[in-house]
Formats: structure tokens, C-alpha cells, sequence
């Protein structure tokens, strides 16, 4: 294809990113270096690198970040070891009743994140299935504390994100040459070396694609925590997108919040650069 | 890994796989059995699974009072929406061809939605779900065509400019949303499309292009490009070749994108949040349900919450097979 004829076709959506991405990435850079709230919405003022500062100084934004830091340890390899172990128990039942578990297994990916947070919530509601559950089995009382709130926003996030790990590991495994498994059988490894040497190096480079992927979509967590934790600050569990949400919204002073922005824009860059170059590499040796 | 023969394991491998779909599914289980409930019922310290099931926090949630011809308006809608939808599934044997038949189907449920709050009351919910299609609707089919003919572009110019174009776009869709927002926050204050519908589409669409232009791109990738050239040395320009011949075999990949464009947009909470005022979707208005003193808001919160999942249930099963064929294609090949 010609270069003329590359641009006539691909205009429309380059011309939208470039509108509806990119240039408001710019305005925000430029509003991130002015005093803007809204008293004076029609007026920003320039104040250069105050806002960057005063978030630096943020006690509340760095423990947002830590909280998001955190966060992203304990989920990601959690969601991935359960969605690995689950996607080879799959790979070992029939096609037939693999289609009814993958079904059940998509909803918590499938549903609004709002409302499927929503929906975790009422089970730990006084009147809930697990709150009952704590009371009668457990005896003790389930009530929203910062542990218990923390804990929560975890449990829902392997909820929610075990499906994306289970079904990619699972195309993974379909994928695996059947000669290689017996090559391995015939020297005689055992299950645990199977995995071991053959499954896992074959997924390599699906792990670092959801490792890096799952990485990115913590880092940005908002509807769950918003839900749950009812933009309350006493659970301390706010993470850097909901804080940076109140900053703009609630404190409305939005020249902060996007210099917040761009501060936690900068830091996720460390994980980005690497996916980007990797997938460029790919691309290229791909041609 | 070699199959595993031992029944005692193969029960095993079972029994985990059913507690990993209690495990996925209960939230789901246990708020649709609220949503039947009264309030005292729901609020029970020990859970009740049999009782006498109310529709009454739906008629709450969806009509401001409850009309007296609601039998009849019932039956009327539940009769036009069956027509309408086996009009949609017989549209291969009618003798018109069927992209007429769904768009007249189309057009018969947007009448059909239009009217209705003028024969019932409906409540606030109502309008939100209308704002949700609205804006669904609208990403999905401006998101799709316009993408549809980048990643056609991007899958057959072989220069640097269209990988630096899709690297740039990944990078972009990657960063956090709250980057981009603000500014539409503010310039749509200044020039008036705050709570506007058509900011919040536009702005869903120029979001959801990086991940759509990819997609496509790789399915288009998969067509040979002797078809085109084909058609082009017939006498087609390359825009004739492109409509005619190969968007036809595209299909089950446009329909796949369009399905993670459907979702992406019907999910979408932050941008719609922060763009709209009072024009909300369904996510942002169920985030209003959450917590609360009023006992009544835990039944009216299911309530809320099954309607707005039952039609993402509904285009699933539908859909299931391009979800997990789209899933699978970007995972092997990522």
C-alpha cells in the first residue's frame, strides 16, 4: 500500500487520538503548571512547578502510592497463580464441560466492574452470605475496618482479573506441541517437572504479556475502590487514581490533580517503556 | 502436560473446578436472589433462599408508580420485542436482503423505547439505561468504522510511520485515564458539551481506538492480500476493493472487536463519571446505590444491579464464542 492511500484511510482514527488523546494530554501538561479551580475555571493563572511540589509534599498522595504499590505485589501474582493452576486443570477436562466452567468463569470479567463490586459488597453487608458466614462459622463479626476494607478491595481484584490471566493461559496451553510433553515422559519427569520445564518456559512470554498488562490495569484501579471503600478516608485505602478522582472532583482544585496526574503518568512509564519496546521488536521481527 | 487418567484425581480436578465457579459466580447468585426479596427478607441475619419472590423492587426501580394498565403495556412490549427479535433471527429467509431487516428491527426497538415512557411512567433508571445505549451504541459503531478502515491501512503499509503510529496508540491506552479527562472536563465546561452525550461517545471512541485499530489490524492481517489485488486488477479502486470484498470475510472479526468495544463502552465509570452531570449512564448511577442508611437500599441496589447486567448477559450468550476467540487471538499473538 502507498503511502497516500495509508493516510486517507487510517485519517479518521488518527485524527480522533490526536484530538481526543493527544491534545488534551498537552492541555493537561499546561493546566498542570496553572492554579485552576472552580472559582476561577475561565481563568487558570500560571504558578510553574507549585503544584508538582505541593504533591510531592502530599502525605496523602504518598500514601496512595504506596497503597497502589502494594496493591499491584499481592494482586497480580495471586490472579495469575490462580488463573495458571485453574487453566491446567481446564486443559485436563473434556471439551464439553470445559465450555460450562470457562462460561462461569468469564462472568466476573463480563459484568460492569461498578456493579460487580457491588455485587462482592453485598455478600459482606450485615445481612450478607459472607457476613453471615463470619458470624456463624467464623463467630466474629464482619465490619469494614482499614484491614478488612484493604483486604477486600484484593479479593475483589483477583476476582475480577483471574478470568483475563485463566483464558490466556489456557490459549496458551492449546498451543503447547504434544511431541515436547513426550520427549519429557520418556526422561521420565514427573508431573511437577512437566510444568516445570516444558509448560512454563512455553508460556514465557504469555506471563510477561499478563504480568505487564495486569501491572498497567492495577496501577489505574478506580471503579472497585471507589465503590468500596465510598471515597471514605478513614480505611486509608485509597489508591492513586481515586485520590487523584477527589483532588479534581471533591477539593476541585484541578490544577493539583493534573499535576498528580502526570507525576503518576511519569512513574507507570517505568513499566510501559519496556512493554512498548518489547512489543515493537516483536512487531518488527513479526514482518 | 499428559492427561491424567486416575479417577480419584480426575474427581479431584472436578471438585476445584465447581468451587472455582461458586467462587465466580456467588456475588452474582446471592444479589439476584436479594433483588426478589422485601426489604425485612433481605435484611434477615440468616440468609433465606426459599421465599416468596417480589417484583416489587424492580417496578420501584424502573416506574415512578405503578400504572393500572401496566398488564396490558406489559404484555404489549414483551409481544412487539418477541416479534422483533425473530423478525432479527429469521432476517436470512425473509426475501429482502437482511441488513434491511436488521436495521427496520433496529428502528421498530428505538420506536418501541421511545414511546414506552409515554405510556408508563418510568422512573430515572429509565433514562440512564437510554443514555447507556445511546452512548454504547454510539462508540461502537463510530469506533468500528473508523477503525475498521485504519486497521486495514495498518495491516497493509508496510512503512515505519504505521508502527510508530500503533506503538504510540498502546502507549497511550495504557496511560491512566485520569490523564486525558481533565482537560475535557474543563474544555467541555468552556465550550458547553459538558453532560453532553456526544462529548462522552467521542471521547469513549478516541479511547477505545487504540485497542480497536489493533485488534482489527491483526484479523485483517489474516487475509490475504491477493483477494484485493484481485479485485483491483478487475477494475475496483482499492476503497471498492476494500467494501466489497474483504469487509464481507471480516465479519467474525468485526463482530469480535465490536463485542470489546460494547463492553469497554457499557463499563466505561470514570470518563462518564466525571463528563456528565446529570446525564449519567447506568455505572455511574449505581455507584449512587452503594452504602446508605435506608435499609431499602440493599433490595433496590440488586434490583439495579442484575438490570443492568442482564443485557451484557444477554449479548454474551449470543456472543460467547468471538469473546473467547478474541480473547485467545490477542493473547497468543501479544
Amino acid at each position: 500500500m502507498k503511502r497516500g492511500t495509508f493516510f486517507q484511510f487510517s485519517a479518521p482514527s488518527i485524527a480522533t487520538m490526536t484530538l481526543l488523546m493527544v491534545f488534551p494530554l498537552a492541555v493537561a501538561i499546561w493546566l498542570s503548571f496553572n492554579f485552576l479551580t472552580f472559582r476561577n475555571i475561565n481563568a487558570p493563572s500560571f504558578v510553574g512547578w507549585s503544584n508538582y511540589l505541593e504533591v510531592l509534599r502530599d502525605a496523602r498522595f504518598w500514601q496512595a502510592f504506596r497503597f497502589t504499590l502494594l496493591f499491584i505485589v499481592i494482586t497480580v501474582p495471586l490472579q495469575m497463580f490462580v488463573g495458571f493452576v485453574v487453566a491446567l486443570l481446564l486443559d485436563q477436562v473434556s471439551p464439553k464441560i470445559r465450555g460450562v466452567y470457562v462460561t462461569f468463569a468469564l462472568l466476573p470479567f463480563i459484568v460492569v466492574p461498578v456493579v460487580g463490586t457491588l455485587m462482592f459488597k453485598q455478600l459482606f453487608e450485615p445481612s450478607g452470605l459472607m457476613a453471615w458466614f463470619f458470624r456463624s462459622v467464623l463467630e466474629q463479626r464482619f465490619i469494614l475496618t482499614e484491614a478488612s476494607v484493604k483486604s477486600l478491595i484484593v479479593t475483589h481484584a483477583v476476582w475480577y482479573t483471574t478470568p483475563f490471566a485463566l483464558v490466556t493461559f489456557f490459549a496458551g496451553l492449546q498451543t503447547l506441541p504434544q511431541a515436547t510433553v513426550e520427549a519429557a515422559l520418556i526422561d521420565g519427569a514427573n508431573r511437577l517437572q512437566q510444568i516445570r520445564f516444558v509448560t512454563l518456559p512455553h508460556l514465557q512470554s504469555l506471563v510477561v504479556f499478563v504480568a505487564l498488562i495486569s501491572i498497567m490495569d492495577m496501577y489505574r484501579i478506580f471503579d472497585s475502590v471507589f465503590v468500596l471503600t465510598e471515597q471514605n478516608p478513614v480505611y486509608r485505602a485509597e489508591t492513586v487514581m481515586v485520590y487523584n478522582f477527589q483532588v479534581a472532583l471533591t477539593v476541585q482544585r484541578i490544577g493539583k490533580a493534573n499535576a498528580m496526574a502526570m507525576i503518576t503518568v511519569l512513574a507507570i512509564l517505568v513499566v510501559l517503556i519496556p512493554f512498548l519496546l518489547r512489543t515493537y521488536r516483536e512487531q518488527v521481527g513479526g514482518k | 502436560m499428559q492427561p491424567i487418567r486416575n479417577p480419584m484425581a480426575k474427581l479431584a480436578i472436578h471438585v476445584v473446578l465447581i468451587v472455582f465457579s461458586v467462587y465466580s459466580v456467588l456475588p452474582m447468585f446471592w444479589t439476584a436472589l436479594q433483588s426478589f426479596k422485601n426489604v425485612r427478607q433481605a435484611n434477615s441475619r440468616t440468609p433465606l433462599f426459599i421465599f416468596e419472590p417480589t417484583f416489587s423492587n424492580y417496578a420501584d426501580l424502573w416506574l415512578e408508580s405503578t400504572p393500572e394498565n401496566f398488564a396490558t403495556v406489559g404484555f404489549t412490549l414483551v409481544a412487539v420485542s418477541v416479534v422483533l427479535i425473530l423478525l432479527a433471527l429469521s432476517a436470512r429467509f425473509l426475501p429482502v436482503p437482511s441488513s434491511y431487516v436488521y436495521v427496520g428491527v433496529t428502528l421498530g426497538f428505538v420506536i418501541v423505547l421511545n414511546v414506552l415512557p409515554r405510556v408508563i411512567d418510568t422512573a430515572e433508571f429509565y433514562d440512564y439505561f437510554i443514555n447507556t445505549l445511546i452512548v454504547t451504541g454510539g462508540t461502537v459503531v463510530i469506533s468500528i468504522s473508523i477503525g475498521c478502515l485504519a486497521g486495514y491501512a495498518l495491516a497493509r503499509y508496510r512503512g515505519i510511520t504505521g508502527l510508530i503510529i500503533l506503538i504510540a496508540a498502546l502507549g497511550f491506552r495504557a496511560l491512566p485515564r485520569m490523564a486525558f479527562v481533565l482537560p475535557f472536563f474543563w474544555l467541555g465546561r468552556a465550550v458547553g458539551l459538558h453532560d453532553t452525550l456526544f462529548l462522552l461517545t467521542m471521547t469513549l471512541v478516541a479511547v477505545n481506538q487504540p485497542f480497536t485499530i489493533w485488534m482489527l489490524r491483526s484479523f485483517f492481517m489474516d487475509i490475504p492480500k491477493e483477494l484485493e489485488e484481485s479485485a483491483m486488477v478487475d477494475g475496483a479502486d482499492r476503497f471498492m476493493a476494500f467494501r466489497k470484498v474483504i469487509v464481507p470475510i471480516m465479519w467474525p472479526g468485526i463482530i469480535s472487536t465490536a463485542l470489546f468495544t460494547l463492553l469497554l463502552a457499557y463499563n466505561e465509570f470514570l470518563l462518564a463519571r466525571v463528563l456528565t452531570q446529570s446525564n449519567w449512564t447506568l455505572p455511574v448511577a449505581i455507584a449512587q446505590f452503594t452504602g446508605g442508611e435506608d435499609p431499602g437500599h440493599i433490595t433496590l441496589a440488586s434490583a439495579a444491579a442484575v438490570s443492568a447486567t442482564i443485557p451484557i448477559v444477554i449479548v454474551i450468550l449470543f456472543f460467547q464464542k468471538q469473546l473467547v476467540k478474541g480473547l485467545a487471538a490477542g493473547a497468543v499473538k501479544g
